[in-house]
């Protein structure tokens, strides 16, 4: 075991949340992201402990979804063309922000702070053209806009990331009013969920 | 009548929708109260009564699935919360904005047929909603409305909110199950249904969030009130998502039966930039596409399904005269391909295979015999290219890279010919 | 499945059971849907999609797939309308747009499912004129398998067996859609003891086994069916050769044993039937102590004289033979006659004194078939490591435990390769196992549920050795605890391929050919009648032959491809007994450590090289065949004891084939047993000889002897130092380094870690090795491989040092 103990508490909870250890596998993939900042094989040779699978079945299940990513950067830029994004210039914006940053979608800055994907819809079709930064969403976005927020991913380094502090800064129209602010943001790239530890508090 | 069921309080109280204090200021949990004073038979037969339709996609009626139930114990109910349907953003609403509603939904349906355990699969990109639900959660337990005696009834129920990891397959049912298992989020052959082997091969519910986020609705109302709103074969209210090429993007909570006109021009506001409409996709990106002749039919599922596409998922998304339908086609082929298990030869090589003709085509390199040749790829996926589609496949999701280049063959052939050099359009 | 019912398959109504598999169905009444993931031995997928047929149903035809489609009552199927022809060479076209289509270059060119179902079913040419995937290939997944991803069409045969059928799932699809490839996980590889049934099922050229990579094309290869030597179990094998050698051993689907699958053991053992150090002429040791090159007149004349010289100074007494049981019958029959017949000698024995005692192999009373695992309830393995010893019987009880819902309990000193899919395991440590079963036989305690299982019939309690260093009371002891079960079976178990055929050969000094008593002064008189010869008189067993060896009563020893030195439990006494070097005949294909000192080594032909029958642990005797010759001057086992026993005096028979007549007729259990009964095609599952006539009564005879702090577990792993396997290339580099395994409380205590370097002590001596920890063993335990080099001795005392 190479997790500290803190960490192995978290996933014995997470364990206890299903009826058999194999089903804490998806959940635990994001711990074992969190601990070394992207997925390692040592991180799903833990996960194999701890599940009861062999490692190649870890990996098997880690490789079919697209968000357990073994080469990443600090912080992923995915940038939706799906249709209705398509529709209303996703594509550019795509083009935008990789001309900012000079990294092609798909792959990571040679500062290693930002990776820039493109990805299928995220939902938020209402706010075409959308983007996320570790999975917080800003919608309405445009190749400006998806540009200028790249050059400050690149600059500020930001430890945290909040969804709503990115909308205002960086956005435009969203699918539906959003209700009041979330104070919780992304500490890496993976979502920021509470179970998973990986939520990065007030802003 | 009612017109609006699952949006009220969203509305009304924008800053705290989401709080169990706004909730239960609202009537909140008044509808598990009643539920968990009623024989879990009678709320299976209100259900039944409401002629309530699953919102994920499919349409099947809600209380009919939950008769379906095999005797044995332990039960499962697992809501899908994978919304991933390109054009598809309503689940994401009501997570964020009412989580309270689906929860006290989740309650319900446990106790009305006999589950101890519900999962709800919230798709990894949707973090907020999954948040919010878990705030909701933890609220509920601290108020004794989840965990063990529920209100100090004998009902015991937990619900683990789990976030999936990126794979649009896992809003078929049985690959949630594969996914909630630890396993590659696959579907499973069918039969047998989750109903009789779903969740660890035990008795399992699977439904929508929206689909859930009216039960409470229909436990203090009563089914028959649900089945009085809205026309026969669409009962209740609908919450749909428009987007494209419409001045006013966005979900509305509608009643069933006006016309693709009042709802694109009326509610949607018409097509910006004073362009004129070209085509819409009636129901999430699995759907065939709807030409302007059909405006005047009515929004219903059995009008959509008779005209030669499906409600789906309730995500219409516009496109206007520029649009370029073969780029257009190719978005969503793309996407399909790229959301492809790959357990089934025909889908995952042949979902490839159409991305890549068409991105021949929009690459000025397309060969006159492709366009017989992307029919007739098509058709080794879904045979006869009939509507409802045929399947070589397990699951539907290979069929559904069919609809977009059926649609453009069906309507714009023209354009897609003058895009191959060569080529010769028909008639000419 | 249920009742028959009748369904119309193509216009013909067919009747099949209720809930049979559509595409099976169909196969039986002769209509062959075309697949490639469905296995019947393995749960279908429906995955390839290529099995697609046409069901009317109420709303007309639907396509599905034959292979996830049980039959039901008045269903109407087309396997060839025009819709379904269409779906399978679309499905066709699919598979081959990414198929490198390197036919020629690939070993699985010629016997290529895809390959035939492209001309059979295929569409014309490829439309596909865009770029195909790209994978680097072939990569090596484990020592003996490689991986081609271009050419892997994704059926998941390989997952599934290694997930379902083997339990160890080391290869897996990674990935999704469009780029799901197979793969190992980084560092670990595909080294299961089972990895070449995926060879052998893999539908194209993708998974490829480095024996055979480029060896032979499929249209060179010769075939005739076997039955694998290696271990008790009686695999039914095909084994195919070009050139007169053996190329490829290939599983045979049948009920009784296998189902069809191989243990990798028996799979590549075959590599040391040309393997350099394999003997091709007679050696005859010379006046200057070395063993030189001889002629066959030379050699045998020499051990006629030598032999009849002992018999004539000293009696037949003062002649033992050894061994028979890697022999076919006839050649063990052969040999026991020529001992207790030409030479007069009741010293002979098969066993080793490394199984559970001639009397319990040979005369346990409710003997279980392997088959009756398919019906059993409860299974008790007290005995090897399956997995280790008997690695198809693994598989057969690990299918009871995972899809047949028996419940298994194993009995063991540290994990076993079942324990993952018992019900319960039981921990002990040895030296404590007659407590152990008298506190399981009473359900004390933590055992009390254990013992609650054992109540549910039908039981199948396989019982055999847990190591060397417990005594074979112990497997006497539980077999007799088993039988107070009610509705139980017992199975006793030992390795060695054809032990219990030699034993029923007469190859014992207590037994006549048949499981006669040899005591039965008639049934010696009816056989020598028979023979023609007298009959001698009980003998010596083999811990007797070999103390007769070291104090000198014995003075001429015959070895029939057998090795005490390297297998006996008791490796000093062994080792002992031969130093003092009486007249040694061996009849072997190697030099080893017990024919080094011998005085004449003949080389034999062996398994692919002679015909003849084998019984394996049930008493089911199954065919061997011939289909390459021997090396060099190696002869027939019997044609080299025909030979001797005609210098002796006296005969044996003329040939294999006529020897087997003659077992017919004096071995009464064997009564029904013929070549031509067993022949390829017709007697695939073999004869189950009936019990009896001797009959053992299992006792709880066990008691455990003192024991001091720590004790020894040794116990068998699959690719240890045997001949078999360090002669062939590519087994012998599996073997592992042997290791004093420790139980982690223990290597505190005594301040070891692991991979220090330890003495270990035994009772016949000292070894110097490197530590492992082990949670899974038994507190107060020191488990060693056996017979991996490092000789310490069999008692169960041990001592471990810096
Ligand atoms: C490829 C595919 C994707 C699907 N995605 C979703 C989804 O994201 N959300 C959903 O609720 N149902 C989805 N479905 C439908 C589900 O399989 C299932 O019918 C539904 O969750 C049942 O709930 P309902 O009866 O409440 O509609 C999908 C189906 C398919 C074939
Ligand atoms: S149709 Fe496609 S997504 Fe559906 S099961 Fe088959 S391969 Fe998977
Ligand atoms: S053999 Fe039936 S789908 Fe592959």
């Amino acid at each position: 075991m190479t997790w500290p103990d803190t960490t192995l508490a978290r996933a014995r909870d997470i364990i206890a949340r299903y009826p058999e250890p194999r089903s804490a596998v998806m959940p635990l993939l994001y711990v074992a992201m969190r601990h070394d900042g992207r997925l390692t094989d040592e991180g799903m040779r833990q996960v194999a402990a701890l599940t009861g699978m062999t490692a190649v079945q870890v990996e098997s299940v880690a490789s079919f979804y697209s968000m357990y990513k073994r080469h990443v950067g600090s912080h992923v830029v995915s940038v939706c063309t799906s249709i209705s994004c398509h529709l209303l210039g996703g594509r550019d914006v795509l083009a935008a922000v990789s001309d900012a940053t000079g990294v092609p979608a798909g792959e990571t800055s040679a500062d290693g702070s930002v990776t820039i994907e493109s990805v299928e819809c995220i939902g938020a079709c209402g706010g075409a053209p959308a983007v996320q930064v570790d999975y917080e969403l800003i919608e309405g976005v445009t190749p400006d806009k998806g540009a200028e927020l790249c050059r400050w991913l690149m600059t500020a380094h930001p430890e945290v990331v909040h969804g709503d502090d990115l909308q205002t800064r960086f956005g435009g129209r969203r699918s539906f009013p959003a209700g009041p602010p979330d104070p919780v943001g992304a500490m890496g790239p993976y979502p920021a969920f509470g179970p998973l530890g990986t939520t990065g508090g007030e802003a | 009548m009612t017109d609006r069921i699952l949006t009220v309080r969203m509305e009304a109280h924008p800053t705290d929708s989401h709080t169990m204090a706004r909730y239960e200021a609202t009537g909140g949990y008044a509808a598990l109260r009643k539920a968990l004073a009623m024989k879990p038979e009678d709320i299976v037969a209100e259900v039944k009564a409401s002629n309530l339709r699953g919102r994920g996609g499919a349409g099947f009626p809600t209380g009919v699935k939950w008769g379906f139930l095999a005797p044995t114990r332990p039960r499962y109910l697992v809501i899908n919360a994978d919304e991933s349907e390109p054009g598809t953003f309503k689940d994401r609403q009501l997570l964020e904005r009412d989580p309270h509603q689906l929860l006290e939904g989740i309650i319900i349906s446990s106790f009305a047929i006999d589950a101890h355990h519900a999962f709800v699969f919230v798709r990894g990109e949707y973090p907020r909603s999954a948040r919010r639900l878990q705030q909701a959660v933890e609220e509920a337990r601290a108020a004794g409305y989840l965990g063990r005696g529920i209100l100090g009834t004998g009902f015991d129920l937990d619900v683990t909110v789990h976030l999936g990891a990126g794979a649009y397959i896992c809003g078929e049912e049985t690959a949630a199950l594969n996914s909630l298992e630890g396993r590659r989020g696959e579907p499973r052959i069918k039969p047998p249904f989750p109903a009789v082997a779903g969740l660890y091969a035990k008795p399992t519910i699977v439904n929508n969030v929206e689909t859930i986020a009216n039960i409470p609705w229909i436990v203090m109302n009563g089914g028959a009130a649900y089945n009085a709103i809205g026309p026969e074969g669409s009962r209740g209210t609908r919450l749909l998502s428009l987007s494209g090429h419409v001045a006013n993007p966005g979900n509305y909570e509608i009643v069933m039966g006006m016309s693709w006109r009042d709802l694109i021009f009326g509610i949607g506001g018409g097509i910006p930039n004073g362009k004129a409409l070209k085509c819409w996709i009636p129901g999430g990106a699995s759907a065939p596409w709807f030409t302007p002749d059909l405006l005047d039919t009515p929004v219903t599922l059995d009008d959509i399904a008779k005209n030669g596409s499906m409600a789906g998922s309730g995500a219409v998304v516009v496109m206007d005269e520029t649009t370029n339908v073969v780029a257009a086609a190719w978005s969503i082929v793309r996407f399909f391909s790229h959301e492809s298990c790959g357990q089934c030869t025909p889908c995952r090589e042949g979902t490839t295979w159409l991305q890549r003709i068409l991105e021949r085509i929009l690459a000025g390199q397309g060969r006159p015999s492709d366009v017989d040749l992307l029919l007739d790829v098509c058709d080794n996926i879904s045979p006869g290219l009939r509507w409802p589609p045929a399947q070589t496949t397990i699951c539907p999701l290979g069929p559904s890279a069919v609809s977009p280049i059926t649609s453009i063959m069906k309507h714009f052939r023209d354009e897609v010919v003058a895009m191959i050099p060569g080529a010769v359009t028909a008639g000419v | 499945m249920s009742d028959p019912i009748k369904l119309t398959v193509d216009g013909r109504e067919v009747t099949a059971p209720g809930g049979q598999l559509l595409i099976k169905a169909a196969e039986e009444h002769g209509t062959y849907i075309p697949r490639f993931c469905w296995h019947p031995r393995m749960k279908p997928v429906g995955m390839c999609r290529m099995c697609l047929v046409e069901v009317e149903g109420p709303r007309g035809k639907v396509l599905v797939t034959s292979c996830t489609t049980p039959v039901a009552e008045g269903m109407v199927v087309h396997t060839k309308s025009d819709v379904v022809k269409k779906a399978q060479e679309g499905v066709l076209e699919f598979l081959l747009v990414n198929h490198p289509l390197d036919c020629p270059v690939c070993d699985k060119g010629g016997e290529c499912p895809l390959q035939d179902q492209t001309l059979s079913h295929g569409p014309g040419e490829s439309r596909f004129v865009e770029e195909k995937r790209h994978f680097e290939k072939p990569i090596a997944i484990s020592e003996l398998v490689m991986l081609d991803r271009e050419r892997c069409i994704l059926c998941a045969r390989c997952t599934r067996f290694s997930d379902e059928i083997s339990g160890d799932p080391l290869i897996e699809f990674i990935d999704r859609g469009n780029h799901t490839q197979i793969n190992t996980f980084p560092d670990e590889p595909f080294a299961s003891y089972f990895s070449g049934n995926t060879v052998q099922i893999c539908p194209v050229g993708a998974l490829t086994a480095t024996p055979y990579r480029f060896r032979a094309r499929p249209w060179d290869l010769e075939a005739v069916e076997s039955t694998c030597p290696q271990c008790s179990v009686g695999c039914r094998v095909s084994v195919q050769a070009s050139q007169n050698q053996v190329l490829r051993l290939i599983g045979v689907d049948v009920d009784a044993t296998n189902q069809g699958w191989l243990c990798d053991k028996g799979r590549f053992a075959f590599e040391h039937l040309r393997a350099p150090a394999r003997l091709s002429t007679p050696l005859v040791r010379g006046a200057d102590g070395e063993l030189h090159e001889a002629g066959w007149g030379e050699a045998l004349d020499l051990i006629a004289s030598r032999i009849g010289a002992v018999i004539a100074e000293r009696g037949p007494a003062a002649v033992a033979g050894l061994g028979g049981a890697r022999s076919t019958n006839e050649e063990a029959y052969a040999f026991g006659k020529l001992l207790r017949g030409v030479l007069g000698t009741g010293n002979l024995d098969a066993s080793l004194g490394d199984d559970p005692g001639a009397a319990l192999l040979a005369g346990v009373p409710h003997r279980a078939t392997i088959d009756d695992l398919e019906r059993a309830k409860t299974i008790l393995v007290w005995g090897p490591d399956l997995k280790e010893e008997l690695p198809v019987l693994h598989l057969r009880v690990r299918r009871a435990a995972t899809a047949l819902g028996a419940d298994v309990v194993v009995v063991h000193p540290r994990a076993t390769g079942l324990d993952r899919d018992a019900a319960h395991v039981v921990r002990y440590r040895p030296g404590e196992g007659a407590a152990t079963l008298q506190r399981l036989a009473a359900g004390e305690g933590d055992l009390a549920a254990v013992r609650a299982a054992l109540d549910t019939g039908p039981v199948v309690a396989i019982v055999g050795r847990t190591g060397l260093a417990e005594s074979a009371d112990l497997a006497d002891a539980v077999a007799a605890f088993a039988l107070t079960l009610a509705d139980a079976k017992v199975m006793p178990v030992a390795r060695r391929g054809n032990v219990l055929g030699a034993i029923d050969m007469g190859v014992h000094p207590h037994l006549l050919p048949g499981r006669v008593a040899a005591s039965d002064a008639a049934a010696r008189a009816a056989l020598a009648a028979a023979w023609g010869c007298a009959v001698a008189v009980p003998g010596r067993d083999t811990s007797g032959i070999l103390s007769g060896m070291a104090d000198g009563s014995i003075a001429a020893v015959l070895l029939l491809g057998c090795d005490p030195v390297a297998d006996h439990p008791d490796r000093k006494a062994a080792a002992a007994a031969f130093d003092k070097a009486p007249f040694l005949v061996s009849l072997d294909l190697f030099l080893n450590e017990s024919n080094r000192t011998a005085d004449v080594v003949l080389p034999v032909d062996t398994f692919t090289e002679v015909e003849g029958t084998m019984t394996n642990l049930e008493g089911r005797v199954q065919k061997s065949n011939r289909i390459v010759p021997g090396v060099g001057a190696s002869r027939p086992v019997v044609e080299i004891l025909e030979d001797l026993a005609a210098r002796l005096g006296g005969s044996i028979g003329a040939g294999a084939a006529a020897i087997a007549k003659e077992i017919a007729l004096v071995a009464p259990a064997y009564a029904a047993v013929s070549w031509e009964a067993l022949d390829w095609g017709r007697g695939r599952d073999g004869i189950v000889v009936a019990e009896g006539p001797f009959t053992h009564t299992p006792e709880r005879r066990a008691t455990d002897p003192s024991v001091g702090a720590l004790t020894l577990h040794l116990g068998r792993v699959l690719y240890d130092g045997g001949t078999m396997i360090t002669a062939g290339p590519s087994l012998a580099r599996l073997a592992p380094e042997p290791a004093a395994h420790l139980h982690p409380d223990d290597a505190s205590r005594l301040g070891f870690a692991a991979g220090d370097r330890v003495t270990v002590t035994g009772n016949a001596g000292s070894a110097a090795m490197a530590v492992a920890i082990d949670p899974t063993l038994a507190r107060g335990t020191v488990y060693l491989p056996f017979n991996l080099g490092a000789s310490i001795g069999n008692g169960l005392e041990v001592k471990v040092e810096k």
